[in-house]
């Protein structure tokens, strides 16, 4: 009997959740992650949890790198920035890595889940690949909306294929959306797309289908924002907020 | 603190397998718990005894069993035993105090502990989660589960 998932079934249970995924590394999940969660915590409150276990990519871009979580009666209490709860394994090892067997991986997942205090809905950064963690999240939360992350690139397209292969055409999903990002620049009001153009047409041809499909800018200045992201305001963002969400 | 939350955890999985199981009432609780975790006995056995209250677990006792875990080196094939890592597992809590990383996830052991005789982080660690191992009931005399 294994006492941590049904704590971890039991605290998701009730709440919307979204898992921010890709079959692919490198193509923005995490600052989509972040920015989606913000953009969603301006309403209500949200809980961001980093399951990236090994790159904890979320600290880092909101300030809290080498910062450990308060542990308290309720569990691990996440980082605040507003409405925006963040958890992360950061926040237990610090700056230490993190190297795990893959059994471990997935304990450690249903642990940083189920021992935290979540606070509303819950937007999961999942690592890539179709590992441990899709698997996790799966026993933990049948029901997560998909929001797929490519890039516009081919390679990134044809390995994101697997992704949906899987969730679409065997798990039956029928809510995924798909985020293409740094599909474009504005360049003096002239939209460059300096990776190309996804084929959707093709896509559909193929089988595909999505609840959303939205494209998200190549925003330079977001480097800025690094280690304090919270603060951004551009056009990423706006392109969430409005194309989005509304 | 974070007792609390093992004590939660213990408490609803119980209370939903009694109802699964048409249990009224549940005497007893064996709960494993790996030594390295370095849990409270006493603060968890307050925290299951202040959370029980009003449900099926209203007179139940919790029993702690600790358990020795066997590291197994993938690299080597040494096997070893916490005693054996005693000064890593001192080093990590002194950096991290009381919610140090072990305590909060005992899973998390291959990136904090070596084997002792190859430095290898590739590990495996017996008995490292925490498990319900037995619950004994009331009606139907005991129960025994195991994880």
């Amino acid at each position: 009997m294994e006492p941590l998932r049904q704590l971890a079934k039991e605290k998701l249970s009730g709440r919307k959740i979204f898992a921010v995924m890709s079959a692919k590394g490198g193509v923005g999940k995490s600052i989509f992650s972040a920015i989606f969660s913000l953009v969603l915590s301006e309403k209500e409150d949200v809980t961001l949890i980093d399951m990236d276990i090994h790159t904890m990519a979320s600290s880092k871009l909101f300030g809290f790198e080498g910062k450990l979580h308060e542990v308290s009666k309720n569990g691990i209490e996440p980082f605040n920035i507003g409405r925006l709860n963040l958890i992360s394994l950061s926040g237990v090892v610090k700056n230490n890595y993190v190297i795990l067997p893959g059994g471990n991986q997935s304990s450690v997942m249903e642990s940083l889940i189920s021992f935290s205090n979540l606070k509303g809905n819950v937007v999961f950064d999942m690592p890539p690949g179709l590992g441990d963690e899709l698997l996790v999240l799966e026993k933990l939360a049948n029901n997560y909306s998909p929001l797929v992350v490519t890039t516009p690139s081919k390679v990134s397209i044809k390995v994101v294929k697997y992704l949906l292969d899987y969730i679409e055409k065997e798990k039956g999903k029928k809510n995924v959306s798909l985020v293409v990002n740094m599909a474009y620049f504005n360049c003096d009001d002239k939209i460059v797309k300096p990776f190309g153009s996804v084929n959707y047409d093709e896509l559909k041809y193929e089988g595909y289908s999505f609840d959303k499909i939205v494209e998200i800018p190549i925003d330079p200045k977001i480097e800025d924002y690094i280690g304090r992201i919270q603060d951004y305001s551009g056009e990423i963002k706006e392109k969430i907020k409005n194309d989005f969400l509304k | 603190m974070h007792e609390w939350s093992v004590a939660d955890a213990v408490i609803r999985t119980v209370i939903n397998w009694a109802e699964e199981n048409h249990v009224k009432e549940v005497t007893k609780v064996k709960l494993g718990i790996p030594s390295y975790s370095f849990l409270e006995v006493d603060i968890l056995k307050e925290a299951f005894d202040m959370m029980k209250k009003d449900s099926v677990l209203d007179h139940a006792e919790l029993e702690i069993v600790i358990k020795e875990p066997t590291f197994v080196c993938k690299n080597c094939g040494y096997e070893f035993s916490s005693n054996d890592v005693k000064d890593q597992l001192d080093t990590v809590r002194s950096e991290f105090g009381e919610e140090y990383p072990l305590h909060l996830m005992p899973a998390l052991a291959p990136s904090f502990l070596k084997c002792p005789k190859c430095g290898s982080h590739d590990i495996i660690v017996k008995s490292q989660d925490i498990t319900i191992d037995g619950i004994e009931v009331k009606e139907s005399g005991t129960a025994e589960t195991v994880s």
